[in-house]
């Protein structure tokens, strides 16, 4: 008796393999995106079990280089000390930034081609929950390295969590273990990040591929016509081999690429920054969060309302609000979008304007609130940011609209004139 | 009492118990604080420097000249990080009320050093800009503006309420000693 025929008895491996290895997966590079961010979060799991090795979660005082400095600023330098330390963390710190960017573009795709519509609607919030916790899990993960841009980006949090209405100042003690910055902090965010961020995290994305893995990928449009079955026969190549041999290769070019990035581009140098001083340096927060600070820099300081006994500041408004109706409008897309929805194809995104349009235009307001971020640098004021936030989105929405109806109508008149 | 209704009385009164049990579990989860980060800044406190190589040492009326501006704590009290001021010293000229004029000595203010908007450390600034052609002071994080002349008002962007002055006055040997509570909350608004 061979050595599969062992197993094969005793795990009736076959059912399994007829079952699930045959799962068709549609070939296109946009269907790639979320593997991508799923890549990312299994090496940032491998390098944070060998980064946790040497982290030290305390900001007790301990003599570095002939200075006092917090211990977990120390450690961190000493992991930078050592070459396969700095690789390590610098492949750590790439692979959060790629991680968002890809589920970023995931979101995108998803949204353009229209699969998030009935019954992919759950995965679509499951979709926007994943990358809420991802962000959050790496703003928990700012603090560890107790540099100057640590302290600045935490203590920016704590004062948002404060400004929340009615509960503020007892949740941000809550989320953050005392009033920032607190020898306490650190601690709880290293379990946040280190214990309940992968869990979490994990535990979404097994969720996100069962739903998945029941409802089926939606299918390039160009299927259609191909499918004689009425939508029940699906395209694709198989899970094994074709499937997992181009995931095992993406794997492997995904890894080079990060090891590429992280051996040329420093990221988050903590001893540049150095350690925590009583003034405030001048830093901006990471790319995907630069809109929440231009946002920041947008809302006047006498912009507030009063609700329920309870007033809403400008930070409140812009931390909160701002985000949070952007958050709600995405969370609701599948239940703004009226059209007609089919179970198996995702739709050309050029055929259908209105969707093509509001999705630029989103596009467009994350860029211009960005954009805002670097209104010292720019030399704009602030009425002139506000025209950009205001008109560009609206503009870059009509225009998107009435390229896209045009292109729709010749499309068709075209298409009759055939016939 | 039947069976069902047993069953059914004791799962309630244990989830209720429960519940009432992990209340002061949770409650720890709000962290702790220092006694000495909770010392507040008092009439009579000596100023002393925040930063550099003077720390902790009396920062005094020669210790800047005009329109310079050092962050300094009340002595004793550096573990409360809402106790950090902004001291700047400006023309006595140029200084209107809201500022607390006999707060002040000589030209010489204190504020709150901690931003209004989300806590950031201010900064004093001699650079003139399109909305402050003054000295100012202003907020590395969102660009808060600040008017050191008038009681730290709002200038432009977003911070929603003037930075609180700390009343000073001189000491026998030009020592900054506080005067007076700070003129409102520090930091951000809850």
């Amino acid at each position: 008796m061979s050595f599969a025929d062992w197993f094969e008895e005793r795990l009736a491996l076959d059912r399994f393999r007829a079952r699930y290895l045959g799962k068709p997966f549609p070939v296109h590079p946009t269907f790639f995106l979320g593997e991508i961010a799923l890549f990312c979060f299994v090496v940032l799991v491998l390098t944070g079990l060998y980064l946790a090795l040497f982290y030290e979660p305390t900001i007790e005082s301990v003599s570095a280089g002939g200075a006092m400095v917090p211990a977990a600023y120390a450690s961190v330098l000493l992991i930078d000390a050592h070459p396969l330390g700095t690789l390590i963390r610098r492949i750590h710190h790439w692979s959060a930034h790629l991680m968002i960017g890809a589920l970023a573009l995931h979101m995108a795709r998803v949204f353009f081609t229209a699969s998030y519509r009935k019954p992919r609607e759950l995965n679509w919030v499951l979709g926007l929950g994943l990358m809420g916790f991802t962000i959050a899990a790496s703003f928990a993960g700012y603090l560890l390295p107790y540099d100057q841009f640590s302290v600045t980006a935490t203590g920016i949090g704590y004062g948002i969590a404060r400004t929340a209405p009615w509960v503020g100042g007892v949740v941000a003690d809550f989320v953050f273990a005392g009033r920032f910055p607190s020898p306490s902090t650190v601690p709880r965010f290293f379990a946040y990040h280190v214990v309940f961020a992968p869990i979490l995290l994990g535990a979404l994305i097994v969720v996100h591929l069962l739903i998945l893995l029941k409802q089926k990928h939606t299918e390039a449009p160009a299927y259609a016509a191909a499918d004689t079955s009425g939508g029940r026969q699906i395209s694709g190549i198989p899970f094994w081999p074709q499937q997992t041999v181009l995931m095992a290769v993406l794997f492997i070019v995904l890894l080079a690429a990060v090891s590429a990035l992280s051996a040329f581009l420093p990221v988050h140098p903590s001893a540049y920054y150095g350690p925590p001083v009583l003034a405030t340096p001048e830093v901006k927060p990471d790319w995907y969060l630069l809109w929440v600070y231009g946002a920041l820099r947008l809302i006047p300081g006498d912009m507030s309302f009063r609700l329920l006994g309870a007033t809403i500041g400008s930070e409140a408004i812009g931390a909160m609000l701002v985000p949070g109706v952007i958050a709600l409008a995405i969370l609701l897309v599948p239940w703004l979008d009226r059209a007609p929805s089919s179970l198996y194809y995702a739709e050309d995104p050029l055929k259908s304007p209105g969707r093509l349009a509001a999705g630029m235009a989103g596009i467009t307001l994350i860029a211009a609130l960005s954009l805002a971020g670097f209104s010292s640098e720019l030399k704009l004021s602030v009425p002139v940011l506000w025209m950009i936030t205001v008109t560009l989105p609206v503009a870059v929405g009509s225009v998107t609209y009435l390229l896209a109806a045009r292109r729709r109508r010749d499309s068709i008149t075209s298409g009759s004139g055939r016939i | 009492m039947d069976r069902r209704r047993f069953a059914d009385l004791s799962l309630k009164t244990g989830v209720v118990a429960a519940v009432a049990a992990a209340i002061p579990g949770v409650v720890t989860l709000r962290g702790r604080v220092r006694a000495s980060a909770s010392q507040a800044v008092a009439e009579g406190d000596r100023l002393v420097f925040a930063l550099g190589q003077n720390a902790n040492q009396p920062v005094t009326e020669g210790s800047f000249t005009q329109n310079e501006a050092v962050l300094a704590f009340p002595e004793g009290k550096v573990d409360n990080h809402d106790n950090l001021v902004l001291i700047c010293k400006l023309n006595p000229a140029m200084m209107k009320p809201p500022t607390d004029l006999a707060g002040t000595a000589g030209g010489i203010v204190a504020y709150s050093a901690i931003c209004t908007h989300l806590g950031c450390t201010v900064r004093f600034s001699e650079e003139p800009m399109d909305m402050a052609p003054f000295p100012h002071i202003h907020c590395p994080c969102h660009a808060a503006l600040f008017d050191p002349h008038q009681g730290a008002q709002v200038l432009g962007g977003p911070a929603p309420r003037p930075l609180p002055q700390l009343p000073v006055r001189l000491g026998e040997r030009g020592e900054i000693i506080v005067a007076g509570p700070l003129t409102g909350p520090v930091g951000v608004a809850t």
